[in-house]
């Protein structure tokens, strides 16, 4: 049975009332913005309530926003914990955006609800320096144990595009057509 | 040196010739009582003999694992305790990589994620980026991306049909699954120049028309595969060591499969029935008649099974889609330089292995502001842990071959 955009919104914000801080919909899918304490409470929601079902564990990520371009210049991002879930069911979407401490950034894991969240999780913590609490098993995945520094950070700088010199040609169609090589 | 081989080699002399008048060595009465083999079962169950655990390590270089993966198992006898997938060893930080380039170069970045199905990772980036900017597609480049994605699928399901009997050791079904993928991978080439990573989707469509008589060839490769898989199924399905080796091995259960969100073909061997062509229908897929294939059990031969009838049902779409070609441009209206507008959106397609998920974050430049590459295998592998728990140490190339990953999509 479909569920649509508009009734998801509904159905999320009636299930659960204040644990969200924001619920509105992005090109047919709800976006909702939840707390760190609330994340593992919400989730649960999600996955056991039989009039949402959201009981597919699409991926768990993070965003830094830290140099996004915000059309008002006093916004300032910071760092966020990306959690997409899935009902096979009702085919409907959510994507759960948990804003974090920039400077000490701790999510509760949700491996307790979602199993399958535990690589993607191990991931998360190596590439942006997120401290999953309760994690069974936080240890890198990709990388070695002694790299330094969280690559997905924008404050990480890829050496082969900061340090040497630039292109020589034209990068852009733009720029070519301006004369450039 | 020699002395002491020759010693070895030769042995006691007491120890030979049982028959003879000479001394004899007889068992040990505690020894000949273990034989008896009722008393040993109970050794054993009663936890009076005691086993050792041991730790075998597989690969990082193996035959059996499609690329570098290592596979810690933790063995007790011939019983796998726990497996432990180690990954990474192939990780190039794509998600890194794509947000120092602009969208072109990256089409062509992420075909080499699952180096099996090149076009198929082209297709969610430009789907993005039409939602992001609202461009209207012509309806013969959607009908052409449609076809050659499953004819992409074709390819990937074939190589599967191969790799999986040859691990088992049938090396027949090798010979007839390449003998399909050179036909169609020649009408795939005549179209794009590439064999493996295309680079021919755009956003807004595609990079150029097909050239005269690929809609011929395509079309009797794809009637090929028809008209010949139902015997290639028979070659395997029929087979009794084949049955033996994947019936009721390495189940995945369908609630374990759901939290670590297993999709395409592995998912819906165990039961997840889940098809983003049919629940949410991007290009022209609703335009099509085709089925879903489920497996009930979620073991090694379910999984098989899906993979296969997927190449008839994908080789259905393409016929469709190709008959049904309408005339017209390849190309919307697309600006010069491709720039997304503010705004983030998550999209999803069925690449032959599972959902593959975009997630674009875009400030409005010509480079992304964030990726977040959802691939299939990756959410694969990390269910392998349950399929291989307390299956035994033979069984495991079957349960890895029947995963069918692609390391370049789990490392990204």
């Amino acid at each position: 049975m479909r569920l649509e955009a508009d009734d998801a919104l509904d159905r999320v914000k009636g299930a659960l009332g204040e644990r969200v801080t924001d619920a509105h919909l992005n090109h047919g899918q709800v976006d909702v913005t939840v707390e760190p304490a609330n994340l593992v409470e919400v989730l649960t929601i999600l996955r056991d309530d039989i009039a949402l079902g959201c009981r597919f564990f699409t991926f768990l990520s993070a965003v830094d926003r830290s140099t996004f371009n915000f059309d008002d210049d006093n916004e300032q991002g910071g760092l966020e914990v990306l959690v997409h879930l899935y009902s096979p069911e009702k085919i409907w979407h959510v994507n759960l955006h948990v804003p974090l401490d920039f400077d000490t950034p701790v999510c509760p894991s949700i491996t307790g609800v979602f199993k399958g969240a535990e690589w993607h999780e191990r991931e998360t913590a190596e590439m942006f320096g997120i401290h999953f609490t309760d994690h069974p098993n936080l240890v890198t995945l990709y990388l070695s144990e002694d790299f330094e520094g969280h690559p997905m950070l924008k404050s990480f700088k890829l050496p082969a595009r900061s340090y040497v010199k630039d292109w020589p040609g034209a990068k852009d169609p733009d720029e070519a057509a301006a004369g450039g090589r | 040196m020699g002395a002491i081989r020759g010693a070895g080699s030769a042995g006691p002399p007491e120890t030979r010739g049982a028959g003879s008048a000479g001394p004899q060595r007889v068992m040990d009465p505690e020894l000949q009582n273990l034989q008896d083999s009722s008393a040993f079962a109970s050794e054993v169950s009663e936890g009076r003999l005691v086993t050792e655990e041991m730790l075998l390590n597989v690969g990082p270089q193996h035959p059996a694992t499609h690329g570098v993966f290592r596979l810690l198992a933790t063995i007790d006898g011939e019983r796998i305790v726990r497996a432990e997938p180690v990954v990474g060893y192939m990780h190039r930080g794509y998600e890194k990589l794509v947000e120092q380039r602009d969208y072109r170069q990256i089409t062509n970045l992420i075909s080499r994620m699952d180096w099996l199905s090149g076009i198929n990772n082209e297709l969610p980036l430009a789907l993005a980026l039409e939602e992001l900017m609202e461009i209207e597609v012509p309806p013969r480049a959607q009908y052409l991306r449609v076809a050659l994605a499953e004819m992409n699928r074709i390819l990937n399901h074939l190589m599967f049909f191969q790799s999986f009997s040859a691990e088992l050791g049938a090396i027949t079904p090798t010979f007839y699954a390449f003998r399909e993928r050179e036909d169609i991978q020649y009408a795939m080439e005549s179209v794009t120049g590439g064999r493996m990573h295309f680079g021919y989707f755009r956003p807004g469509g595609l990079k150029e028309d097909v050239p005269k008589g690929f809609i011929a060839m395509a079309l009797a490769a794809v009637r090929k595969v028809i008209q010949r898989l139902p015997d290639y199924e028979d070659l395997l399905t029929g087979n009794e060591i084949f049955k033996q080796r994947t019936i009721n091995v390495g189940v995945l259960d369908k609630e374990v499969a759901y939290s670590y969100g297993v999709s395409g073909p592995i998912g819906r061997g165990s039961s997840i029935d889940m098809d983003v062509r049919r629940d949410e229908p991007y290009l022209v897929y609703d335009q099509f008649d085709f089925e879903v294939c489920n497996g009930t059990h979620g073991d090694c031969f379910d999984r098989f099974w899906v993979l296969l009838h997927e190449v008839v049902e994908s080789a259905k779409i393409v016929e469709q889609a190709l008959a049904g070609l309408p005339p017209g441009p390849i190309m919307g209206k697309v600006p010069r330089v491709v720039e997304a507008p503010k705004g983030e959106v998550y999209v999803r397609t069925e690449n032959p292995l599972g959902e593959l998920g975009f997630y674009l974050v875009s400030d409005g430049g010509r480079r992304p502001y964030r990726i977040k590459i959802r691939t299939p295998s990756f959410s694969n592998v990390s269910a392998l842990p349950h399929a291989l728990q307390n299956t035994l140490v033979a069984d495991m190339i079957a349960i890895l071959g029947s995963f069918f990953f692609v390391l370049g999509d789990v490392d990204r």
